[in-house]
């Protein structure tokens, strides 16, 4: 054997003796959101990798109208899947399913009941199931009534305070010549369409279960059962235009040419954004009308999957990239908030300097504290999204007049009851 | 000793192997499915028998979805077949800047349906889209028509985009069958009929008929199992306007969490398309395909 010979055989048994060491401690997460702003995900995985070597993410994303089922298929499937975007809506059946594990299986003892006190109440309601904590806010936030205050303005007309008002108003647009004043997200196969269903209903007061989770919505003295109403009438008075998205949206207030709508509030900063809309500034957040102007407040969160929760390192590793992604000292979420204007579930960042001067310039803040302090979360159970795909085409029936708010009423109170039973005896 | 003829069977093998996996076995595990009851939220996935298939049959939404699926096949199929021939013909004309035309003719073959649909979406869009424009401008309406929340227009909306985008595949075909006649037949009817609507019927049709009827059985089969437009147009609403069977697979499984029932569909679904090809070749001559 030839020096030189001898020289390679050495070079490569060295390798071969550290190269493994190094690749036994690297950890690659997979890690699955809905395509909302890539970049900065990507951005902020970058800056984690660089405080955690030996961790690598990898970044796989999916629309959010696909993003429910791209998920039960990679569960299904059996496909590596570490940590999530989870929403308040799937996840008690996905925590029944055994998809996703409690966070206190992943993180050190005592650190998720720390965290759990910073956040808001009906955010951690949200990321709750059967008493644990599965996740932790990615952002939260509550659907909105906003409404174009220039327009409201030049037409002199007050803001209005209760849906008869929203519906008086919307008249007089109309009768100054303004086409369809109501501009509303009528998607039946979005989960956002039944919640900002129930966020109307909330802001009349309006409970849809009972306090042992019955269905009480289909009397007719139930708000839910009266704002169904009022969305048909609306509907077939020609005041509501039908959008398919928030995206649409965002073009369609920008027009000038509709006065309301009921989206989330970082939809607002978006119609707000002087950089991309034309009449960024003109528009406001306002209460949800109704008596009570209360709504729904909902998270969106970072859960940690049960196959990652299993495995003792990957556990360790999902933990450390949730809780630099939600935890303290709540620079991710913060980030988010002020670049994007997403809501927040964690609350120390309501008296964030930084905070406050950015959604200053979209938003009225004492508004948005008081939405905020009123909002309430949603009744979600394991067969809430199995119900909810079953009632949001009998909502959209009824909207457009197919349907008859009692027939829809009754039937979807019928089957949540019957679901219910059947899960009780399960 | 080893010859092609001895085993043929193992010789075949690696052909049948992966047609046998890639076909077989989901085809297998399906109807395993349908005849277990898979739904996610409950434990276990105990033999049910039929019971899936009756629980979808006597379901609200069947019937509905089965009529429109049928509309949608008996009315989308034979417009795409003639919009095809009529613009293969015209296509096959010499004209200037034809390359061009065929070219735009052809785009929609490319793009992906969820694509075409979001691009229909935005065609019928009642503040931007392309078609209130037209006729608000035209004094044909008077203000702009939501076409995707009316339940009749949006079934005619999304008939519309499925029919946009299989028009070009039917354009390929009929020309590959137009440029199989031949050219000496062509100049002969030329010379002996002036009528062009008499040349076409008893010289080019009886020509490219056997492509028609393929075309009309793989048109009919892809209007029942549409779903891609109609998922990304109008999510099967509003309500049950625009749900077809197809689509209700999809929603059972994924929306329902209900992967028994939804394997139940698909198989109805299979059932239904078996009967239409079957029946679509039985009505057709016997010499259809035949030796001229």
């Amino acid at each position: 054997m030839s020096m030189r010979i001898f020289a390679a055989a050495a070079v490569v048994a060295g390798a071969a003796m550290t190269v493994p060491a190094a690749q036994a401690e690297d950890i690659t997460l997979e890690f699955v959101v809905w395509n909302y702003s890539l970049d900065t995900i990507q951005d902020n995985i970058a800056k984690f990798e660089e405080q955690n070597p030996g961790i690598k993410v990898n970044l796989t994303d999916y629309t959010w109208p696909d993003y429910q089922d791209s998920l039960v298929l990679r569960f299904r499937g059996g496909t590596q899947t570490d940590v999530i975007y989870g929403g308040q809506d799937w996840l008690p059946a996905w925590a029944a399913a055994g998809w996703v594990a409690p966070l206190s299986s992943v993180a050190p003892a005592g650190s998720v009941d720390a965290l759990a006190g910073d956040i808001a109440g009906f955010a951690l309601s949200d990321v709750t199931y059967g008493g644990e904590v599965y996740g932790l806010p990615y952002y939260a936030d509550t659907i909105s009534f906003i409404y174009n205050a220039k327009v409201l303005d030049e037409n002199g007309i007050d803001f209005p305070a209760t849906w008869d008002e929203v519906m008086a108003a919307s008249e007089a647009l109309r009768a100054a010549g303004m086409d369809r004043p109501i501009v509303y997200e009528y998607n039946q196969e979005l989960p956002n369409f039944f919640d900002a269903f129930v966020a109307q209903a909330y802001g009349r007061g309006g409970e849809l279960f009972d306090d042992e989770g019955r269905a009480i919505f289909d009397d007719p003295d139930n708000a839910a059962y009266q704002h169904l109403q009022w969305l048909q009438d609306a509907f077939s008075k020609g005041l509501i235009q039908p959008e398919p998205h928030e995206s649409n949206i965002i073009t369609t207030m920008n027009t000038g040419q509709h006065a309301f709508t009921v989206v989330y509030n970082y939809v607002l900063a978006a119609m707000n954004n002087p950089g991309e809309q034309p009449l960024a500034g003109d528009f406001a957040l306002g209460r949800m009308p109704g008596d009570a102007n209360s709504t729904l407040g909902f998270a969106k969160f970072y859960a940690v999957t049960s196959t990652a929760a299993e495995d003792p390192a990957r556990a360790e590793a999902a933990w450390k990239f949730v809780d630099f992604m939600a935890g303290a000292p709540y620079g991710v979420a913060k980030r988010w908030a002020v670049e994007k204007g997403l809501g927040f579930g964690q609350l120390p960042l309501l008296t964030d300097q930084d905070v406050i001067t950015a959604w200053n310039d979209w938003i009225d803040m004492e508004t948005l504290a008081a939405q905020v302090e009123t909002a309430k979360a949603g009744m979600w159970t394991e067969w809430t999204g199995v119900w909810s795909a079953y009632f949001r085409p009998l909502l959209a029936q009824a909207i457009v007049g197919e349907a008859t708010v009692d027939e829809v009423m009754t039937a979807g109170a019928e089957r949540w009851n019957t679901l219910r039973d059947q899960f009780a005896s399960r | 000793m080893w010859t092609l003829k001895r085993f043929p069977f193992i010789w075949l093998l690696p052909a049948i192997l992966p047609v046998a996996l890639v076909t077989l076995y989901p085809v297998g595990h399906a109807l395993w499915t349908s005849l277990h009851r898979v739904m996610l939220l409950f434990p276990g996935e105990p033999f049910v028998g039929l019971d899936n298939f009756v629980r979808v049959v006597t379901s609200n939404y069947f019937i509905v979805a089965l009529e429109n699926s049928a509309t949608f096949t008996v009315v989308a199929a034979p417009i795409a077949v003639a919009l095809g021939v009529a613009l293969a013909l015209f296509l096959q004309r010499r004209f200037l800047g034809r390359g061009i035309v065929r070219s735009i003719v052809l785009l929609p073959w490319v793009l992906p349906g969820a694509i075409s649909a979001v691009l229909w979406t935005w065609v019928f869009h009642p503040s931007f889209g392309l078609l209130n424009g037209i006729l608000l401008e035209l004094g044909i309406l008077e203000r702009s028509v939501s076409f995707l929340a009316s339940p009749g227009l949006a079934f005619l909306s999304v008939l519309v985009a499925h029919v946009w985008t299989q028009v070009p595949f039917a354009v390929v075909l009929t020309m590959a069958a137009l440029a199989g006649i031949n050219t000496e037949t062509m100049e002969a009817a030329e010379l002996d009929c002036r009528s062009s609507w008499k040349r076409f019927r008893y010289v080019v049709l009886p020509e490219i008929k056997a492509m028609i009827v393929v075309l009309l059985i793989y048109n009919a089969l892809m209007a029942f199992t549409s779903y891609d437009v109609v998922y990304a147009m109008t999510g099967g609403g509003p309500g049950t306007a625009t749900t077809l069977l197809a689509f209700q697979i999809w929603r059972e499984g994924f929306s329902m969490y209900d992967f028994g029932a939804g394997a139940a569909v698909a198989f109805i679904v299979v059932l239904i398309s078996a009967l239409l090809i079957v029946a679509i070749t039985r009505a057709l001559p016997s010499d259809l395909f035949g030796e001229r």
